[in-house]
């Protein structure tokens, strides 16, 4: 228990290191935010005073920054010059959006890469080993870029999948297995590259790790035994090899929010990349800020989390 | 037990037959003292939809502020004009104004409105609710973005009502076109901005996601949903005062979709999909792959010649930079007339028209394009390209090469400058990518600098923190009036000098002269002649060396009738309340 | 038993890549900016050997192009203007070393013949030119940035390591910092808010620097272990009994030991970095016209017509699959002999 209340923290010390580091990062650049604001003519001159006083818009750093916290206890992360809203929701929505692109992509790698990593490990060095080993190395090379592109064009060729975007017209109007099925289609393509690319190091990982076990001495003291191959693998090396595959479950959490960045500004999914891209382009300092922090947590909680599972899956660290 | 059966009927057939009926609001029928106005189109069918595309969303709905273009498609939709400008005519007809009289100095424009005339909440419309409208227009404080517009010889135009049905427009001067001024400026409900306004906050009502019932106008449409991130939807106005020539209240469409779909690209694949009905401003390129499927996908695209856009490469040429700033220095090239003309001279606009148009554009030599019939200058001339005569031309200048081909001014400096551009604009960043490499070959080195659209404009319009960028302005309309912003000294897109009282040099003095002139000019061939004049002043005088214009390139589904798509803005909808859908579908 | 083929055959395979990409200006028919403003998108020229009358032509030649009337960006060959290919022919003028030029080109036709060995872009420059060209800057910018952020990573590891105590927790902490922060974002939001107003050289170190430098972090950690474990070891702890300076122990039993991880790091991090790279440039934040780069070269295919209508502007990025699967390799195989401690 002290354990976890000593980790969380650690994570809020983390959120505010890279929170102050974002801020400071921000300040070197040129250019001048206010300039978003006075181009914006929905913001009236009281509107503008107000931003200004609220978020200490001409004062020195350290100032902007307390007021920027205060805003963050206020759950607004700050303003939005572009769009005109507090950031939270922006980040909410959009946050949300992405999770439903890498969660299904995450899990279908999983659940792909540990059966083959797994099965290449048992069957080392035989003909099915040594095609997924080139498939996946094949996997390796290639640039998320090229498949995503890839996919588009096929897509487009086929008209099969709809491309871009996360819902079609009339939207609202379809029942709710019509939603469904819509946003299914248009998730097809992100997560079939998503998955693609987040494979091969999974199944590299579960392939390295289990072949480890299955040399270690307990498994050939089983093996001896008697025990058959089957329970073999399932019952003893897999539990064993859990460690290092809780961490990497660690890092897939971690990247939730920022790995998808580019596939979802080339298929146009509204999620946290094309926000945070665009708030780049535009000056939109406190939406970067925000995005930037969010991916942070995830990636903290990420680490977290899979050391809360170790904790939980290995009794060795359990005793100090 | 029957009787409970039957009521039970009466009430489930009740409820359907309501449901129905709010499924699509039907025009109201025509009350006797209501003066519509008569079109002469064909006859449509009532019912359908149609689907369009907007690049981003509306900012909001609010006529008075809105200056962004989809917000102002929106609003061109649900509001309506005194006077309104045919878009395939181009001459101005009666619209909310049933006729109107000029008196023999141009001084004063009595109109005269309809009777009967109601607001989309059915409420009336008479000459307070104009004259509130144009208050608020006027009004400094309510920092409305067509108040300029209504300044004729440096003082606003005043409004009086003279009865329920007739209002007095007084100008101080004589204005050449006045009439073209009324379209675009939409009639605002009194009864239902009266407060706002007078609370100071009207800027701050009429945002997108205000109730639908707050946003009333006398446009053809009404607000119906606002789904954010996804579209908004019209719906007819049951109170619209049109009529076709069979009596039948306009529009015929029961609902107008827009879609939002960032990116052209995007916009053409939902076309092609046949999630959109109509398609406004093809890109070039997309539209040859549209063309070769034109055939078997139910549409048709239409290529409407140029319009009145112009592209154009302009040097930073203001007088208020400090003395010793790079930029002050390169302005010492920039400003040499020469200079400016060697660059016309080697650029290759017929290869611009060709690569970035696919040779659906027009290369200029001056802002004015072929669209303009009446007011283009035949005696101006269209030089080839000519990199002879822009040798030449520095050369006069002092300028030299270097052995290696490097061009360096009087003083030895490498002549070496960027063009800012906006970074979401291929075509104008493909622009300046082939005037990079024609410049290059007069020994320039030229950097191609794509910024954010914001990012651009805050560098031109407010810091001035440029050397040259390549942009684009588009009419509002075909008449030289719409050129003062820019061809005035003080206009506010004066953008190669801005912030000017007074002219920086003689030729802009003349041009100023000259614009002031024909502004107030009644008469057509006179205009003719001063306008003509300006456009020799800035073909020699280059302050906006003027590349190409493209053309209008649209497109729509076979099935929508009446689609008569037009140069001037908005390109297919202008007409949207005559639009009809040949077979419709039933809610 | 460890067979050399497998660090020799990716090492022998890159360094192929990179010779080529060096020899781009001998290697390519074309300067990488020159434009043929009728050609634009003209697909990969068609090479013959057997002409129209059925003849067999031991040199090899191309047709001329010329475009479909009203079908634009549709080209057919102009079977009247044939273009024999020449081997070592004078071309567009390009810098051998320093500002020694040369005009030799291994290929060519003459003029107004043009070879496009994989077609043209919008303007009509030669993609097989840009390629090469631009592979210096995609693969080098890879390679400088890996190179600069394992110098600065090792140095804050070593002296983490080394040094230990305060100076190691400060360093450590940092070090979380940075690999909390989700790396993509971290060199978008940096290299965006950085001038862009720069010309192109200036934007490529400055793109090399910013890559380089925000992924410090791991190198750091990785190289601090094994300093860690390296300096409790006895002839270190010998060595300083002697009397040996810390300037000494590092050099000669520290530093040797990290050599592993250090290039297996590099191995891994160059394709990062190119990818990084690419990435950038695909989205309009590095190196900018004209100067081609296997990001910008891909860039066109966010266009619905290049993308749907144009196959050959996809090379840039298939060329990245045997570059990325050499590194891998050559990672892989480095590994495996850290593991049975040959390195």
């Amino acid at each position: 228990m002290r354990y976890f209340l000593r980790r969380i923290v650690h994570g809020a010390f983390l959120l505010v290191g890279v929170s102050i580091l974002s801020f400071v990062l921000m300040e070197l650049a040129p250019g001048d935010f206010f300039a978003e604001m006075r181009l914006n003519p929905q913001l009236s001159a009281e509107t503008l005073a107000g931003l200004r006083q609220q978020y200490g818009l001409d004062q020195p750093l350290p100032v902007r920054y307390l007021h920027w916290v205060q805003s963050v206890a206020r759950g607004e992360f700050g303003f939005s010059f572009a769009y005109n809203t507090p950031v939270a929701p922006l980040l909410w929505s959009r946050a949300g959006n992405t999770l439903l692109l890498t969660v299904p992509a995450a899990l279908f790698a999983w659940l792909i890469a540990v059966p083959i990593g797994v099965r290449s490990a048992a069957r080392q060095g035989k003909w099915d080993d040594k095609i997924a080993s080139a498939g996946v190395t094949a996997l390796l090379a290639t640039p998320e870029l090229l498949l995503a592109l890839g996919f588009l064009l096929i897509a487009l060729r086929t008209g099969y999948l709809p491309t871009g975007g996360m819902s079609s017209t009339g939207f609202s109007g379809l029942s709710w297995w019509g939603k469904f099925k819509d946003v299914t289609a248009h998730l097809a393509i992100p997560v079939t590259v998503l998955t693609l690319g987040s494979l091969p190091i999974l199944v590299r990982h579960v392939r390295a790790t289990m072949l480890e076990v299955l040399q270690s001495p307990f498994i050939n003291a089983a093996r001896a035994h008697g025990i058959s191959r089957r329970r073999l693998l399932f019952r003893h090396a897999l539990p064993a090899a859990l460690n290092p595959l809780i961490s990497l479950f660690g890092f897939s959490i971690a990247g939730l929010l920022s790995a998808s960045l580019l596939v979802e500004i080339v298929v146009s999914w509204p999620g946290l990349g094309p926000l945070l891209f665009e708030a780049i382009l535009g000056r939109d300092l406190y939406v970067v800020i925000g995005a930037i922090l969010f991916s942070t947590m995830f990636l903290v909680g990420g680490t977290l989390i899979s050391d809360l599972l170790l904790l939980a899956a290995d009794p060795r660290i359990r005793t100090p | 037990m029957q009787a409970c059966l039957s009521r039970f009927l009466i009430i489930l057939l009740t409820a359907v037959c309501s449901w129905g009926a709010a499924a699509s609001i039907s025009p109201q029928s025509r009350q006797p003292n209501e003066e519509l106005l008569v079109t002469d189109n064909e006859i449509g069918q009532y019912g359908g939809k149609i689907v369009t595309a907007l690049r981003s969303e509306p900012k909001t709905l609010n006529p008075a502020i809105a200056t962004d273009g989809p917000s102002r498609e929106v609003i061109g939709r649900i509001t309506a004009d005194l006077i309104h400008i045919n878009r395939a005519s181009q001459q101005t007809e009666p619209a909310v104004a049933k006729s109107w009289k000029v008196s023999s100095d141009g001084l004063r424009y009595t109109l005269r409105l309809r009777k009967g005339l109601r607001f989309s909440d059915g409420l009336p419309c008479d000459a307070d609710d104009v004259v509130f409208s144009f208050q608020v227009y006027l009004d400094e404080k309510a920092h409305s973005t067509q108040r300029d517009l209504l300044i004729v010889g440096g003082k606003p135009i005043t409004i009086r009502k003279i009865d329920p049905l007739t209002v007095v427009f007084e100008l101080s001067q004589p204005y050449a076109a006045a009439e073209r001024l009324f379209d675009g400026f939409a009639i605002l409900p009194k009864h239902i901005l009266e407060k706002p306004y007078q609370e100071g906050r009207l800027a701050q009502v009429w945002g997108i996601s205000s109730p639908a019932a707050e946003i009333v106008g006398l446009g053809p449409f009404r607000l119906k949903e606002y789904v954010p991130g996804q579209r908004m939807v019209l719906e007819r106005n049951p109170y619209y005062w049109k009529a076709d020539h069979k009596g039948q209240r306009l529009p015929y469409l029961d609902e107008l979709v827009f879609l939002f779909v960032p990116s052209d690209d995007a916009q053409v694949i939902r076309f092609q999909a046949g999630d959109t009905d109509v398609l406004s401003r093809i890109s070039a390129e997309n539209y040859s792959v549209l063309e070769q499927q034109q055939q078997n996908r139910g549409f048709r695209l239409y290529d409407l010649g140029p319009g009145l856009e112009y592209n154009f490469l302009f040097f930073n040429l203001n007088t208020n930079l400090p003395k010793d700033s790079t930029i002050a220095r390169k302005q010492g090239w920039f400003k040499d007339v020469r200079f400016r003309q060697a660059v016309s001279n080697a650029i290759d606009r017929e290869g611009i028209v060709r690569l970035v148009y696919r040779g659906h554009g027009a290369p200029l030599w001056t802002d004015v394009t072929p669209a303009y019939k009446l007011w283009v200058n035949p005696a101006i001339p269209h030089p080839a390209r000519s990199l002879e005569k822009s040798r030449e031309l520095l050369k006069a200048a002092g300028f030299s090469w270097k052995s290696d081909g490097t061009l360096v001014d009087g003083s030895g400096d490498p002549v070496e400058f960027s063009i800012v551009t906006s970074a979401s604009n291929a075509q104008r960043t493909q622009m300046a990518t082939i005037i990079q490499d024609d410049l290059k070959q007069l020994g320039m080195r030229v950097q191609v600098v794509p910024l954010e659209f914001r990012a651009v404009l805050d560098r031109v319009f407010q810091t001035h923190d440029f050397e040259a960028s390549v942009l684009a302005l588009g009419g509002g309309d075909v008449d030289p009036n719409t050129k003062m912003n820019v061809l005035v000294s003080s206009g506010a897109s004066h953008m190669w000098d801005l912030g000017e009282s007074q002219p920086a040099t003689p030729w802009e003095a003349e041009i100023d002269r000259l614009m002031k002139q024909q502004i107030s000019t009644l008469k057509f061939t006179d205009r003719n002649r001063l306008y003509g004049r300006v456009q020799q002043l800035v073909y020699e005088n280059l302050p906006l060396i003027c590349i190409a214009s493209p053309n209008i390139l649209v497109g729509a589904k076979t099935t929508v009738g009446n689609f008569q798509p037009a140069i001037l803005d908005h390109y297919t909808l202008w007409n949207v309340d005559q639009l009809f859908v040949h077979s419709p579908v039933k809610h | 038993m460890i067979k050399t083929r497998t660090i020799s055959l990716p090492l022998l395979l890159l360094g192929f890549i990179h010779l080529m990409v060096l020899s781009a200006g001998f290697l390519a028919p074309y300067d990488y900016a020159s434009q043929n403003r009728m050609l634009p998108f003209a697909p990969p020229t068609r090479i013959h050997f057997v002409d129209t009358h059925g003849e067999w032509h031991f040199r090899p030649f191309v047709y001329g192009l010329v475009d479909q009337p009203g079908n634009f960006g549709s080209y057919s060959e102009d079977l009247d203007h044939v273009y024999p290919l020449r081997f070592f022919v004078h071309g567009d003028e390009y810098k051998l070393i320093g500002s020694v030029t040369s005009h030799l080109h291994l290929l060519g036709v003459s003029e107004p013949g043009r070879i496009f060995l994989i077609g043209a872009d919008g303007y009509g420059r030669d993609q097989f030119s840009r390629l090469l060209f631009g592979g210096r800057i995609s693969l080098f910018s890879g390679l400088l940035a890996a190179s600069l952020c394992l110098v600065v990573g090792s140095g804050f590891g070593v002296v983490a390591g080394f040094y230990g105590k305060w100076v190691d927790e400060v360093i450590m902490r940092l070090a979380e910092l940075f690999l909390a922060l989700p790396w993509l974002y971290l060199l978008f939001a940096v290299r965006a808010f950085l001038p862009l107003h720069i010309t192109p050289t200036a934007a490529f170190l400055l793109l090399v620097m910013v890559i380089g430098l925000v992924g410090w972090a791991r190198p750091a950690r990785l190289v601090r272990g094994i300093v860690l474990s390296a300096k409790e070891r006895n002839y270190v702890l010998a060595g300083r009994n002697f009397g040996a300076s810390d300037l000494y122990l590092l050099r000669r039993h520290i530093l040797p030991q990290t050599a592993g991880v250090v290039l297996t790091q590099a191995a891994l991090l160059i394709p990062q970095y190119i990818l990084a790279e690419v990435t950038l440039s695909f989205l309009g934040l590095g190196v900018g016209e004209p100067e081609p780069s296997w990001g910008n070269m891909l860039a066109s295919l966010q266009q619905y017509h290049v993308l749907v209508s144009y196959w050959w502007m996809f090379i840039p990025g298939v060329a990245l699959i045997p570059v990325f699967l050499s590194y891998f390799l050559l990672a892989n195989a480095l590994q495996k002999r850290i593991k049975l401690g040959l390195v």
